[in-house]
């Protein structure tokens, strides 16, 4: 037998609650590599865009990458991919820690779910025995407490856990599937449609490890990246000492950390909640890292009052700490707790708050609609952990906040204070002080998103190579690069992190080395390519139209008031038509036939 | 000639120091600023910052916000009251 080719499917029919066993073959590995790519295209193949994401008809795929459960440096990644309910586009979410590479080593590479169980069920598999039981105990639970509770039940300690809390039961726009308690399948309300096939859980243990690929051609590889990965000053010493955190000051001083819900690009707070505060302050326990990797930039964090847990990341302190105008470090770190434990994604529940403060501020919220809750006024740490926990469990204007910042902004006739594209809340850059990124968030193909192609890292932080972050001239050639470049590390189940130290022909290497395939460079780029032309494709038959590749309007109109990048507007206008000719694609945004053609689509 | 240099990530954990006040007689350059640096923090900055003189990949200088990548790097002029910042080679996402 040949090192990983097929991919061992687990179909899962919640509806009739069977379970039986598939191989997806070789070509459509070779075409799609695994994960975010080849989940796509079976999403692709099975269900019509045009369905009502919480529906039955939706499908949920949970997949490891192609080298997920290999010894391929930071190789435990998989991807959770649906029809997201927030944007109703292609949606898909990864995660990292170790239930990926214990899903891999069970000799699951991924599972459908399809239907509608009519009773809460979770997915049990334990060695080759795979069985739906009964989750009519753990509905209703935190992440914790079933996470505690299944485990217990299964009988190993060892096993894990990925699972949805009170958020994805509740149908939350943008509830999250989080395993082992803290690492998130984050964005894109994945754990919404989990909630929706009364689905609340997968519990994997393997008995043995089943990824059947060339350890020692393998090695060889990785030994040599693990030593350019630690011999990164980013990979190897930046991100273990302070994690994602240390984004705080330099996006801050850049002048584009989003405040008060984008309408300033400086935070004059952020020294209280920066990561160097988090360690000045003692709070910072230790750091830790997923399966096989060597960065380590986890963060277990313990608050003066006891509560301890992991987090918060620099997007989530920026949602809900500068975004929301709040300075209360140990405020922020519980609404992070909380979204852990409930399950919810963090960047959209702040960035939500956000919105909502700034309807309530301008008067378009009414001090009734919340019946009793705290001012929705920027600078509240009460607000952002009452209504972190009200919108989990849809109280009170929690059932406002839980439909996202658009639906919200929509209601009350101002959907151009929600800061999201394509329903999706924006992250932590304010696209006016980085044109490349802006152009990104306009493109992404789940919406507003930093890790569809981040480009921080060339026009901010200077990698591979340093850009000026107002040029206009070659970026939506960058943009597009880096976008089917992160298309292909998603499927492969490594880090985009690695990125940051590696390259294309660094995963090239790595890919051909632990399975039987033989990519060239551009190959294996043009894979990327075919897997982002299929998110697009999916999402134009869904009814998205390129008319919605655009920002809200603040970002063109409203110069930054503030900051270094004082005056700076975005000009994506200027250059999405480039981008799209770089794409291949007509001028209003449709995949032409021949690229359609080139591709194999 | 005044100028303020603040220190963050690894420079503010490490120094435990998150700013620093130098005064210029004459003209100076970024280039200046950090054998400065150099010299009170033996040789820490441009061990850092620097790889051959060049700046490093993932390194972050700003002078009032701008990074002297788009100045004129290593050369870039500094005027009285510039606020500089310094990151060693730090990402997130």
């Amino acid at each position: 037998m040949g090192k990983i080719q097929e991919y061992s499917v687990l179909r899962v029919d919640l509806t009739n609650q069977t379970v039986k066993r598939e191989t997806i073959a070789g070509e459509k590995v070779e075409k799609y590599l695994g994960g975010r790519g080849l989940a796509s295209k079976i999403l692709y193949d099975e269900i019509d865009p045009k369905v009502d994401p919480l529906s039955p008809e939706n499908k949920l795929i949970y997949a490891t990458g192609l080298l997920t459960g290999t010894a391929a440096s930071t190789g435990g990644r998989y991807m959770v991919v649906t029809k997201g309910p927030l944007t109703g586009t292609i949606a898909s979410s990864n995660s990292g820690g170790f239930f990926g590479a214990e899903m891999r080593f069970s000799g699951n590479d991924m599972i459908i779910f399809e239907g509608k169980s009519d009773k809460p069920v979770y997915l049990s598999i334990k060695g080759d025995k795979a069985e739906l039981k009964d989750a009519s105990h753990v509905w209703g639970k935190k992440v914790n407490e079933t996470t505690d509770m299944l485990i217990e039940e299964f009988g190993d300690d060892n096993a894990k856990v990925s699972c949805i809390g009170p958020a994805g039961e509740n149908q939350v726009l943008f509830a999250s599937i989080m395993n082992e308690k803290n690492r998130a399948a984050g964005r894109t309300g994945v754990g919404a449609v989990m909630g929706s096939k009364n689905l609340k859980a997968v519990v994997v243990k393997s008995d043995e490890n089943k990824v059947n690929y060339d350890k020692e051609s393998a090695m060889e590889v990785v030994r040599k990246q693990t030593k350019m990965l630690k011999e990164d000053g980013v990979t190897g010493e930046g991100l273990p000492a302070l994690g994602t955190k240390v984004l705080d000051n330099i996006i801050n001083s850049s002048g584009l950390y989003p405040t008060k819900n984008f309408q300033f690009g400086t935070f004059d707070k952020t020294e209280e909640v920066s990561g160097e505060a988090l360690v000045e302050k003692g709070y910072l326990q230790s750091n830790k890292g997923c399966y096989g990797c060597p960065i380590r930039c986890g963060r277990d964090v313990k608050l003066p009052n006891g509560r301890a847990g992991e987090g918060p990341e620099y997007e989530t302190g920026w949602a809900f700490g500068a975004d929301c105008g709040v300075d209360d470090i140990n405020a922020i770190t519980e609404a992070n707790f909380l979204c852990n434990e409930l399950g919810i994604d963090t960047i959209s529940a702040g960035t939500t708050i956000a919105c909502a403060m700034e309807l309530y501020e301008k008067g378009y919220i009414d001090k009734e609609e919340l019946q009793n809750g705290p001012e929705l006024n920027f600078g509240s740490s009460e607000s952002i952990v009452y209504y972190t926990k009200q919108l989990a469990y849809r109280e009170g204007f929690g059932d406002k906040l839980a439909m996202g910042s658009y639906r919200l902004a929509d209601s009350k006739g101002h959907p151009e204070l929600s800061m999201s594209v394509k329903k999706q809340e924006l992250p932590a850059y304010d696209p006016r002080g980085v044109q490349g990124h802006g152009l990104n968030y306009v493109t992404s193909n789940r919406g507003g998103c930093h890790v569809r192609g981040y480009m921080i890292s060339p026009e901010i932080i200077g990698a591979p190579e340093k850009l000026d972050p107002q040029e206009l001239k070659g970026k939506p050639e960058w943009v597009k690069i880096f976008q089917d470049l992160t298309a292909v590390i998603d499927s492969v189940g490594m880090c985009l992190f690695t990125s940051f130290a590696l390259g294309l022909d660094d995963y090239r290497e790595i890919v051909n080395a632990g399975t039987d395939f033989n990519y060239n460079s551009d190959e294996l780029l043009q894979v990327g390519e075919r897997i982002y032309n299929l998110e697009r494709k999916f999402n134009l038959e869904a009814g998205i139209s390129p008319k919605e590749d655009t920002l809200p309007k603040r970002f063109t109109e409203d110069p930054l008031p503030d900051g270094p990048q004082k005056g700076a507007i975005s000009k994506f206008e200027e250059i999405l038509p480039k981008y799209y000719e770089e794409r291949g694609w007509t001028p209003e945004g449709q995949i032409s036939q021949n690229k359609l053609n080139e591709l194999g689509l | 000639m005044k100028v303020k240099v603040k220190l963050y990530s690894l420079f503010r954990l490490n120094l435990k120091t998150s700013e620093v006040n130098y005064e210029f007689e004459n003209t100076a350059t970024i280039e200046d600023l950090i054998k400065r640096l150099d010299d009170d923090f033996s040789g820490y900055f441009s061990a850092k910052l620097l790889n051959s003189s060049e700046i490093k990949t993932g390194s972050i200088i700003l002078v009032n916000g701008e990074n002297i990548f788009h100045i004129d790097k290593l050369k870039t002029k500094l005027n009285d009251q510039d606020i500089v910042t310094l990151f060693p080679p730090s990402a997130g996402g």
